[in-house]
């Protein structure tokens, strides 16, 4: 359902031009997990960004079940990113003041849910991650990193999207709560057939996912 | 949870800034409602003073002060001139004269000159030749007061008469358009003479009848006498002529473009002056604490507007992740936008009430201050009182308006009503709204593939 091609991104520096992104070809399927391994300064995030609609390509096509978003102006790309694209961060990146609950219920509110739906969703969704009971009340400055990291998951999947794209989701964690983490992203791709694409440079996770791309310069190395 | 609620909670996160910020907006918007009550009390009451003073405009010849001074008398030539005039309501005229007893009239003066009298009877230049002895200087310098009558063609205008009160103790009035030989005489003259309604005593080569006694509740004016304009013309030889013109705009918007045509059209040959002009340097301290409400509503205005935009320009900037995360999970700038500017609107709100309170609270303490404060207010009771302490007919009319201005001062209580209140929450609303403004400048240019590359 992803299909990448000639993907350029290219950035100016003083006098030079870095290709952060220099024309990547590859494609993902339905429901499949996937990793981009590679150092830093490889171009993981700037792909990941591109992927997700954060940021718009130099050149080449992005096609999300065959819309594609390289094209879209501003508007479609924020309802893109509301309706297709869940983004989990290695920083979590959740609303300090808001409880996990709320959290979870802001997308829905973005695309236009009703309160009771939003709750009904986020609680489920919650559970499904393994968080439930009173700590769905819970700020997130009084849960774990591994529980913050749930929170971003349920947060993720809130619309049904399409694709996840999580940049580095275990970087913060511990390595057995991140094994629980990326072990819940597997297990998340199949039962809700949303396409997974992790950003990391653990190999060991990498060698859980389907399909590993292999970022070097930019470009695939693999 | 909305972008409602979710800005009121955000205006909460952090409860020592919420407390500090709120409080310093509490301290500008409380400055701004007291200023803005006290210019509204201080601008009510200066258009209350003004209507209190009226309308009135004073015309005498050029050079004539009373009885002193010289040049030549209006004439009813002029009097037609200025009846031309447009938005004047009414026109008074009025004749002064004087008698001297033993000379022009048999009745004698109800006022004694006493050491006051003489002296100023020995300034006009009694002449004392070498060999005089005391006895003959004494009885020289030494004077009966002469007996003022005034003519006014309408009773109920008191600035003609230059008293504030006229009651008819007994008798009638009598037509102020006749030519009868008739005279109302004040009451100290009554009894001096033993006059009563009916009574005659010679004036000017006749005989006058009394036709009423009257009483201003003044010693000096209730030993006067008061006659028919054409036949006081007749008597003193001054026909067709008036020595005083009152002149009535129909509205105190209109008396200063009266005022003006009659300057134009008698050029030199007259005083105007309008009871406005002398309100108007008396009313100056009022019109200073105006400017400076006005100057500090602006400014407290202005510092409320900056010291919400710089807390919403560092909230910004403290939440530029988070506005990147949100921006990435499909909220649009419009999105974000409102829930910063109900944030902004939730601390200004809030810092309202507090001012509202305190503004309410303070309005009149500092009106007072600044009444007190202001350096005219004590010279102008002080001109008052030399004023009344100098001389003439004329001096009652100004002492009584400027009394009237004296009492602006002691009279003035802020008045805090809804409007005032409408008016302050709503500078609260453009404050914050506008405060908020360039900060959501900025959060529309955060562009959320920054928040992936700062992690």
């Amino acid at each position: 359902m992803l299909s990448v091609k000639n993907l350029i991104k290219k950035f100016r520096s003083g006098d030079t031009n870095v290709f952060a992104v220099n024309d990547i070809n590859f494609t993902v399927e339905t429901g499949a997990f996937c990793t981009i391994i590679g150092k830093s300064g490889s171009g993981k995030s700037t792909l990941l960004s591109l992927l997700g609609a954060l940021d718009k390509p130099t050149s080449g096509s992005i096609e999300v079940d065959g819309d594609d978003i390289a094209k879209l102006g501003d508007s479609r790309l924020i309802e893109y990113r509301r309706k297709k694209i869940g983004f989990v961060f290695q920083n979590y990146n959740l609303i300090p003041n808001l409880t996990a609950l709320e959290n979870v219920m802001i997308p829905m509110e973005f695309n236009g849910v009703d309160s009771q739906g939003q709750r009904e969703r986020a609680e489920k969704l919650l559970d499904q991650v393994g968080l439930s009971g009173d700590k769905q009340n819970r700020k997130p400055g009084r849960l774990s990193g591994g529980e913050q990291q749930r929170v971003a998951i349920a947060r993720a999947l809130a619309n049904k999207p399409k694709l996840i794209l999580a940049d580095e989701p275990t970087g913060n964690l511990d390595s057995a709560t991140g094994k629980i983490i990326v072990n819940l992203l597997k297990n998340l791709a199949k039962s809700e057939q949303t396409t997974i694409i992790a950003v990391t440079h653990d190999e060991g996770i990498a060698e859980q996912a389907a399909v590993t791309f292999k970022l070097k310069d930019g470009k695939i190395a693999n | 949870m909305g972008i409602i609620s979710r800005g009121i909670k955000d205006a909460f996160r952090n409860t020592i800034r919420t407390v500090s910020i709120t409080f310093i907006l509490a301290l500008s918007i409380a400055m701004s409602l007291i200023m803005l009550i006290a210019l509204k009390t201080v601008q009510a009451k200066i258009s209350n003073v003004k209507s209190s003073i009226g309308n009135t405009i004073t015309v005498t010849p050029a050079g004539v002060r009373g009885f002193e001074g010289g040049g030549e008398l209006l004439t009813t030539g002029d009097l037609d001139n200025i009846n031309s005039i447009a938005h004047i309501a009414k026109t008074t005229e009025v004749l002064s004269d004087r008698l001297t007893p033993n000379q022009d009239t048999n009745l004698v003066s109800a006022i004694d000159p006493g050491s006051f009298g003489n002296r100023m009877q020995a300034r006009n230049g009694v002449i004392i030749s070498e060999g005089t002895s005391r006895q003959e200087i004494n009885s020289k310098r030494s004077f009966t007061m002469p007996i003022t009558v005034t003519a006014t063609t309408d009773f109920n205008v008191l600035a003609s008469l230059s008293v504030s009160q006229f009651k008819l103790a007994s008798g009638q009035l009598f037509d102020p358009n006749t030519t009868e030989k008739v005279a109302l005489v004040g009451q100290e003259i009554a009894a001096k003479n033993n006059l009563s309604v009916g009574s005659t005593f010679q004036a000017y080569g006749s005989d006058v009848t009394v036709s009423g006694i009257f009483d201003t509740g003044n010693k000096f004016t209730n030993a006067a006498l008061v006659m028919p304009i054409k036949t006081l013309q007749t008597f003193s030889n001054q026909v067709d002529q008036i020595s005083t013109l009152i002149v009535q705009s129909d509205s105190i918007d209109t008396i200063s473009s009266v005022q003006n045509e009659i300057k134009s059209k008698l050029g030199d040959k007259a005083d105007v002056v309008s009871q406005q002009d002398t309100s108007d340097q008396a009313l100056k301290p009022l019109e200073n604490i105006k400017t400076i409400s006005l100057y500090s509503l602006i400014g407290s205005l202005a510092a409320g507007s900056v010291i919400i935009f710089l807390t919403m320009l560092m909230i910004v900037r403290e939440r530029r992740r988070e506005i990147g995360v949100l921006k990435a999970i499909g909220s649009s700038n419009i999105g974000i936008v409102s829930q910063f500017t109900i944030e902004a609107l939730v601390l200004t709100l809030f810092a309202s009430i507090i001012g509202i309170i305190c503004g309410f609270i303070f309005s009149n303490p500092v009106l007072r201050a600044l009444i007190e404060n202001s350096e005219s207010t004590g010279n102008i009771a002080n001109k008052t009182v030399q004023i009344e302490r100098g001389a003439g007919m004329m001096v009652a009319r100004l002492g009584g308006s400027l009394d009237s201005t004296k009492d602006a001062f002691n009279n003035i209580h802020a008045v805090l009503g809804w409007q005032t209140i409408g008016y302050g929450l709503m500078a609260a609303v453009i404050i914050a709204i506008i405060g908020s403004a360039i900060p959501a400048f900025f959060i529309s240019k955060v562009r959320p593939a920054e928040v992936m590359r700062q992690e």
